[in-house]
């Protein structure tokens, strides 16, 4: 007899759910009359979408000169709001696609959620890079948009290659979310009583009856979405990160980017996925779904992306040292000791120093202090993209050019507004589609792999599983 | 009803607003209040006050058709071609003394100054004051109409009040007047002098020459000016004379002298030296080989000891020897010593304006015993001159004002109330006098109090003449008709005493028809074209020592004493002058060129001075500082404290011009710490017009500056290359990368294996560039840049740069295209040596900013320039954050529209415009251009002449070129082997910034070279 035993993966679904209980327990919140509770955060989402909004009029009328942008640091808040939410977007489809690829079917309780969250994050970080342009009436010329003075935009310019990044990784990502949801709305669709919801849910359903056939082309295209998903979750953060790399300011031009980029942005993507997923579960009663468990295995991952960004964190100072450029180290002494040290701390303390508690087992499933954990890891990736992009543009190559940048009132209200839009769009998502991939959660309970057969002598044996009786149309 | 009552603000009719007494008063006022800073708060809102008037005004208007009349221009005026402008000599007077200028006149208007090449005060040269001209002929607050008692008049009431009110010519006038070197005006104040029996006339300048003139009295018996040479001079020592800065009345003049000395091209070159000893640290003493420290109230003792020290060297000082005080053991007075009498005759001494006739006598006693005097020195007879002290003259006129004893006061471009000594109180004695009669630019503080205020043309509106500095003879013509109707100076002074007005040009063409006994016509169709008469000049008079000179050092030695405890020097702003200059907005906001300051005044003061006062260094993350309580004399004002290394210990820097009230939306302070800096004329009084001692306390709170530069340290960064002349000579290539850094730019050996020089290797493709395109380059030598900014106003009157506010140039959003940083180098950080760099775009060939523009807005040429499509472009602000020169601007708000369109009568700041070069909007990159407008029309008319696209080299110059006094900046054709650009370039000190880069800059710097005294290393 070996000496190591099989322990067998704790069970994904906790509590004594099958098939008709699961379905309940997601679509019943989109289906029962909305609760008062709902109209109060969407009040208070709506509140700071029109801070967004007016801010986004303010800066219209205006011009870029509201914010705080200098000489030196032309690029402010705008592009940290836009990398930071990009950064947030990638856990959405990290975990639908990459770990659909390997099999992590632990994914299927938080995959909605987290795509879900991806599409807004995107949507967030897009308002960016539109809007911060000086003539915002003209974005459109970074498109390559046929034209009568035969001008195309210049494809050497990151900007350029961030406009189609970004552009395909929401298209590819809502394409993702899209058909993952579809036999989840027929699930509704089929439960629904009044009129509207049967119609609009049968719309977007697109004809699912569930039949073999159905089955085989979803699964076809969720796999080949998921093929397609997994290089852009790469690829989106390091160009997103060229555009700071392709440049040749201190502290922007360094080969690390990308992948640095690419951990860090799954690092506060988690994070987010985990700050939502502890309210939301709580809230929605998703406990039992949305377990401990998952929460451990992301604060694993944390861990990790964490320990790969402060390693890179230390690698961009070896490499500094290293490569005798005086304008490097000179870059990265000052942004550990110059005027932006309280930033650069700030960064290290979240990032680098704080996922180090998720070495122990017990914090780890400490839903509060995950929690915690999870808030001060956004912070600190904030934090991170503020010290690349104003540090190294306040304290470039010529001394007398630097100045100190400070954000303005307007700098502040267009972020805060974001998270506006964000969770109006979050709420909506929670009231109107299934925040639980259903199908998928079916698929990894113990009821949808029946053993028909005797564990000991391998013969055949006709299952035992109840079928429940027809469910009464009241719901 | 009295003025107080507040009017309604609800109006039933557009009558009954148009009889809204507040409305009349916007409608009058040519510029709503508070219009200037539109980006802050509260302006903003009086902005959009102001703006809803506006709109009310033109429903007002739109009641009836419009009646302006366009007409044709079918009949084309003689040599005006629509879009090719034409340029005309004219002079500009600074302080009375005629700066020779061309001006560039657009379809009637003119929009730019240049130096004259011929006029011996410009040689092509300018200062920041003679660029900024063009603007305050623009400016929209001057005054625009007579005031008779504060209300409007005209012109023709004034010249009826003038016939009547002098008739009178038993009445007792005083005449003050501004410095005037007019021949006209001059004749003309003879003839008021002998028709007024009971006349005073006396000269006020807040900083004029009179100690100069004094010590020449005291030396040599005469009122003479002293003109330095400075040409002839190996050493010069400046005793706290910045004779190079805009401020003197001859910089320009004396900048290229000295600059003209330092032109070294190989190791054979031989260069001056200059000293400078001084309390505050001026462009002059950043200029020098050796600057000294010391309060000014040390420097008079300091002379003494350096005649002392000189009279056992040289003969001719016998006044001196056997003097001893504390200085005479300095190791700079052995040096000093040594050096000027081993260059006697070729050695210049000069003392600031501001030491006492003793020290100025001293002075010219040693370049008279050095022989200097014919070679470096010149003393001139200045007809112009009165046989008085102007400055006891004055306070003896304000005393006959106050007693009553003067009944009618007139003053002629001068601004007393404002400029006068505080314990003269002229303002008080202004009401002593029956009538006040006032010609002036502004209303000013001085006109607020006249009977009648008379609004001046400006030089540019109306005929003049006058002499420069050293003598030579100018006419000025005039460029465009009065755009107010308003009086010259000799228009008005005539008007009162002869009681009617005669043309300015009927009477400048009469005093030049008694120079010349015949020819006249064509001698002043030559002066008008050249801008100069060379006929004539001032008399160089051979002075030698009077006999009672001795006696009157001995005085003077014997009473030597420095201030104890603090003392308060007070200067002329090195932008704003006097004040004169304080509405001018591009003024205002070109930084002061050592702290690099702009619109405010600040108490300088050495680190040592600020430790012990407690105050802390400018905090630049909020951009603000302490404040200082200054007392001297009984008055005190409060200012924001400024370390200023290199700064004399215990003494406090200040200069004048800010805090003014109510003369114009620019010059304005506000008191709620906006803009415009403190008046410190408060602090100054008969006795110590220029320093006194003083007590100085640090105040609560703190005053937000803006200041274009927060880092003074080079950080140990090789953007700035210097070395000595022997140095040099050692090791040609000092500059070069390779010295620097003692490893040659990585990548480059690779490349020289390849064959190619150009740099190391690129992974973008290099540009062709066509055979038959010239490739423009340019080349600023750093040895002759002393850190005016006249490159920068130059460049902003060129490029129609806006000015952005105080607000603005805070938060860092300078516009200028070329800047010029100011760095501190060396050890000692109280003293220590300040550079200047110009820097405008690099136009680099691999330029970093041209790859990373998503919509391709900047682009290359084929003649190698870095263009901006201002139409192209969105804004992404990528090209200036990449690049590594940070010289591109970003217009973050309609900066234009704000600054040409605000008020309602925009029309006169658009006259100031360059109609060649675009206006840009809000939102898009801007930057220099190498003034591709000048290149392009030389371009043209070359193809037109020789059918190739490349002028000959110095027929294109870009704007800060042209203006630079110190000829410091070269641009031209680099694929002419022989242009001067190309000679620089090939120059061993020639290098290019961050060469390691692999910009490849088009724009290079040679480096500077200084001249140390081995005596003194």
């Amino acid at each position: 007899m070996s000496k190591y035993q099989y322990v067998p993966e704790p069970a994904l679904v906790k509590g004594d759910h099958d098939f008709s209980s699961l379905t309940r327990l997601v679509t019943d919140i989109n289906l029962r009359p909305t609760p008062k509770a709902w109209y109060v955060a969407m009040l208070g989402a709506n509140a700071l979408l029109m801070v967004l909004l007016v801010s986004i009029g303010y800066l219209i009328w205006e011009g870029t000169g509201i914010w705080g942008l200098t000489n030196p640091v032309g690029w402010g808040w705008a592009i940290i709001n836009f990398v930071w939410w990009v950064g947030i977007g990638h856990a959405g489809t990290l975990i639908s696609a990459i770990l659909f690829l390997f099999r992590q079917d632990w994914r299927t309780a938080i995959n909605r959620f987290a795509e879900a969250m991806t599409i807004f994050a995107v949507m967030c970080a897009g308002i960016f890079p539109a809007i911060h342009v000086g003539r915002i009436w003209a974005i459109y010329w970074v498109f390559p948009i046929p034209n009568s003075m035969a001008m195309w935009p210049n494809f050497n310019s990151p900007l350029l290659w961030d406009v189609f990044a970004v552009g395909t990784y929401f298209t590819v990502s809502l394409l993702f979310w899209y058909v993952g949801l579809v036999p989840d709305l027929a699930t509704i669709r089929d439960r629904a009583t009044d009129k509207i919801r049967k119609v609009t849910y049968g719309i977007f359903s697109l004809g699912w009856t569930g039949s073999n056939r159905h089955w085989w082309n979803y699964e076809k295209a969720y796999m080949i979405l998921a093929g397609l998903a997994t290089p852009l979750v790469l690829s989106v953060h390091t160009i997103v990160s060229f555009d700071f790399a392709v440049s040749m300011i201190p502290g922007w031009h360094t080969t690390i980017f990308p992948p640095y980029f690419v951990a860090g942005a799954v690092f506060s993507g988690f994070a987010m996925v985990l700050t939502l997923m502890i309210i939301t579960r709580k809230i929605y009663g998703m406990k039992e779904i949305m377990t401990d468990d998952h929460m451990e295995k992301m604060n694993i991952i944390i861990l990790v992306t964490g320990s790969m960004v402060g390693f890179a964190y230390i690698m961009e100072f070896f490499i500094a040292w290293y490569s005798g450029v005086e304008y490097e180290q000179a870059i990265f002494i000052l942004r550990a000791t110059g005027p932006y040290a309280w930033a650069y701390w700030t960064m290290m303390i979240c990032n680098v120093f704080s996922p180090q508690f998720f070495w122990s087992k017990k914090l780890r499933r400490s839903v509060g202090f995950t929690f915690f954990i999870s808030i001060v890891v956004n912070i600190g990736m904030w934090f991170e993209r503020f010290v690349i992009t104003v540090t190294s543009l306040s304290t470039d190559y010529l001394p007398s050019s630097w100045d100190y940048f400070s954000p303005t009132i307007w700098d502040v209200l267009t972020y805060v507004g974001t998270f506006g839009l964000f969770f109006t769009m979050f709420l909506l998502f929670l009231r109107f589609l299934p925040m639980i991939a259903l199908a998928e959660v079916k698929a990894v309970i113990p009821q949808a792999d029946p053993h028909n057969y005797d564990e000991e002598t391998n013969e055949y044996i006709a299952p035992k599983v109840e079928v429940p009786e027809p469910q009464s149309e009241k719901v | 009803m009295s003025e107080e009552v507040k009017q309604t603000t609800y109006w039933k009719s557009l009558k009954q607003l148009a009889d809204n007494k507040e409305y009349q008063k916007f409608a009058e006022r040519e510029f709503p209040e508070n219009a200037t800073e539109l980006t802050d708060g509260v302006s903003r809102r009086g902005f959009l006050r102001v703006m809803g008037a506006s709109v009310a005004l033109a429903g007002l208007a739109a009641c009836r058709r419009p009646v302006q009349k366009i007409l044709p221009y079918s009949r084309q005026p003689e040599e005006v071609v629509p879009g090719v402008p034409l340029y005309y000599a004219t002079a500009m007077p600074v302080q009375g003394n005629l700066v020779g200028l061309i001006a560039e006149n657009h379809e009637g208007r003119p929009t730019k100054l240049e130096g004259n090449d011929l006029h011996p005060a410009s040689k092509g040269g300018t200062s920041i004051f003679n660029q900024a001209a063009i603007l305050g002929l623009y400016d929209p607050d001057r005054s625009k109409s007579p005031l008779y008692n504060g209300n409007r008049s005209t012109k023709n009431d004034f010249v009826e009040f003038a016939a009547s009110h002098f008739a009178n010519t038993s009445q007792r006038v005083a005449f003050i007047s501004e410095a005037n070197s007019s021949p006209t005006y001059n004749s003309l104040k003879q003839q008021a002098l002998s028709k007024f029996n009971n006349a005073t006339w006396v000269t006020h300048e807040p900083f004029g020459e009179d100690n100069v003139v004094e010590g020449n009295q005291i030396a040599f018996g005469q009122r003479l000016r002293t003109h330095y040479n400075f040409e002839n001079a190996d050493v010069i020592v400046s005793l706290n004379d910045d004779f190079m800065a805009s401020t003197h009345p001859n910089s320009v003049e004396y900048a290229k002298q000295v600059s003209g000395r330092r032109k070294v091209t190989d190791t054979d070159g031989e260069m001056n030296r200059v000293y400078a000893v001084e309390d505050t640290f001026s462009l002059t003493g950043s200029f020098a080989d050796h600057r000294l420290r010391l309060k000014a109230s040390e420097v008079e003792a300091f002379t003494y000891a350096l005649a002392a020290a000189l009279s056992s060297r040289i003969n001719g000082l016998g006044a001196f020897s056997g003097y001893s005080n504390q200085f005479s053991d300095h190791k700079w007075i052995t040096a000093l010593a040594d050096d000027l009498a081993a260059h006697a005759g070729s050695s210049a001494l000069t003392a600031g304006s501001q030491h006492n006739p003793e020290v100025h006598a001293a002075v010219a006693a040693i370049n008279q015993a050095l022989g200097n005097a014919g070679n470096t020195v010149n003393y001139l007879e200045v007809p112009h001159f009165e046989d008085q002290n102007n400055n006891q003259a004055f306070a003896d006129v304000v005393a006959d004002m106050k007693a009553g004893n003067i009944d009618t006061v007139v003053m002629v471009g001068v601004n007393p109330v404002q400029t006068a000594p505080a314990d003269l109180d002229f303002e008080n004695a202004l009401t002593n006098v029956e009538t006040v009669v006032n010609l002036s630019d502004y209303v000013d503080e001085t006109s607020k109090k006249t009977t009648w205020h008379v609004n001046r043309a400006h030089f540019l509106e109306a005929w003049g003449d006058g002499f420069s500095y050293g003598g030579a003879r100018s006419v000025i013509q005039p460029q465009i008709q009065p755009l107010h109707d308003g009086l010259s100076e000799i228009e008005f002074l005539n008007t009162i005493v002869s009681g009617e007005m005669t043309s300015g040009y009927d009477m400048v063409q009469n005093t030049f028809r008694g120079y010349y006994s015949s020819g006249f016509q064509n001698r002043w169709t030559n002066i008008l074209h050249d801008g100069i008469d060379t006929t004539d000049n001032f008399n160089t008079v051979n002075v030698g020592l009077r006999s009672g000179f001795a006696s009157a050092m001995n005085r003077a030695t014997s009473n030597v004493s420095a201030t104890s405890g603090i003392e308060v020097v007070i200067r002329p702003d090195a932008t704003l002058y006097d004040g004169r200059y304080a509405n001018l907005g591009w003024l205002q906001e070109l930084p002061d060129p050592m702290t690099k300051i702009t619109w405010d005044n600040v108490a300088l003061m050495s680190p040592a001075t600020a430790e012990k006062l407690g105050v802390s260094e400018f905090k630049s993350s909020n951009n603000t500082t302490e404040l200082v309580e200054i007392n001297v004399n009984g008055k005190s004002i409060t200012i924001a404290a400024w370390i200023q290394p290199g700064h004399a210990d215990d003494s406090i820097t200040l200069t004048t011009g800010y805090g003014r009230e109510g003369i114009g939306r620019v010059a304005t302070s506000y008191i709620d710490y906006t803009a415009g800096g403190v008046d410190v004329y408060p602090l100054r009084s008969t006795d110590n017009m220029f320093y006194a001692s003083g007590e100085v306390t640090k105040a609560d709170g703190r005053y937000e500056i803006a200041c274009v530069q927060d880092h003074h340290s080079l950080e140990g960064r090789d953007m700035y290359r210097q070395a000595s002349l022997s140095e040099y000579k050692e090791n040609p290539d000092f500059a070069s990368f390779e010295s620097v850094h003692t490893y040659p730019v990585p990548g480059m050996a690779e490349m020289r294996e390849n064959g190619d020089e150009d740099g190391p290797i690129s992974l973008f493709d290099e540009q062709t560039y066509p055979d038959h395109e010239p490739q423009w380059g340019m080349a600023i030598d750093l040895n002759s840049c002393f850190g005016c900014g006249v490159c920068v106003i130059a460049c902003q009157s060129e490029n129609n740069i806006p000015v952005i506010g105080k607000k603005e140039v805070k938060i860092g959003r300078e516009m200028h295209w070329i800047r010029n940083d100011r760095y501190y180098v060396g050890d000692d950080p109280d003293s220590p040596q300040a550079v200047h760099q110009p820097v405008p775009c690099m136009h680099c060939e691999l330029a970093p900013c041209e790859q990373v523009c998503p919509v391709a807005a900047t682009t290359h040429s084929d003649d190698g320039m870095n263009q901006m499509t201002y139409n192209r472009c969105i804004g992404t602000r990528y090209c200036a954050n990449n690049c590594p020169y940070k010289v591109r601007r970003f217009n973050f708000f309609n900066y234009p529209k704000e600054y040409l369109t605000t008020g309602d009568d925009p029309d006169i700041i658009q006259m100031a415009m360059n109609p060649e070069v675009t206006v840009r909007f809000r939102g898009v990159m801007e930057k220099c251009t190498y003034c591709v407008q000048r290149v392009n029309r030389a371009k043209i008319e070359a193809k037109k002449e020789t059918g190739s696209p490349k002028p000959a080299d110095g027929t294109v110059k870009t704007a800060c070129q042209q203006a630079c006094p110190a000829d410091a900046i070269y641009f031209g054709d680099l694929t002419d082997e022989n242009s001067q650009v190309t000679k620089m370039k090939r120059n061993k000190r020639n290098y290019q910034m961050l060469e390691e880069l692999n910009t490849r800059p088009r724009t290079s710097y040679m480096a500077k070279l200084t001249n140390p005294n081995p005596a003194l290393a």
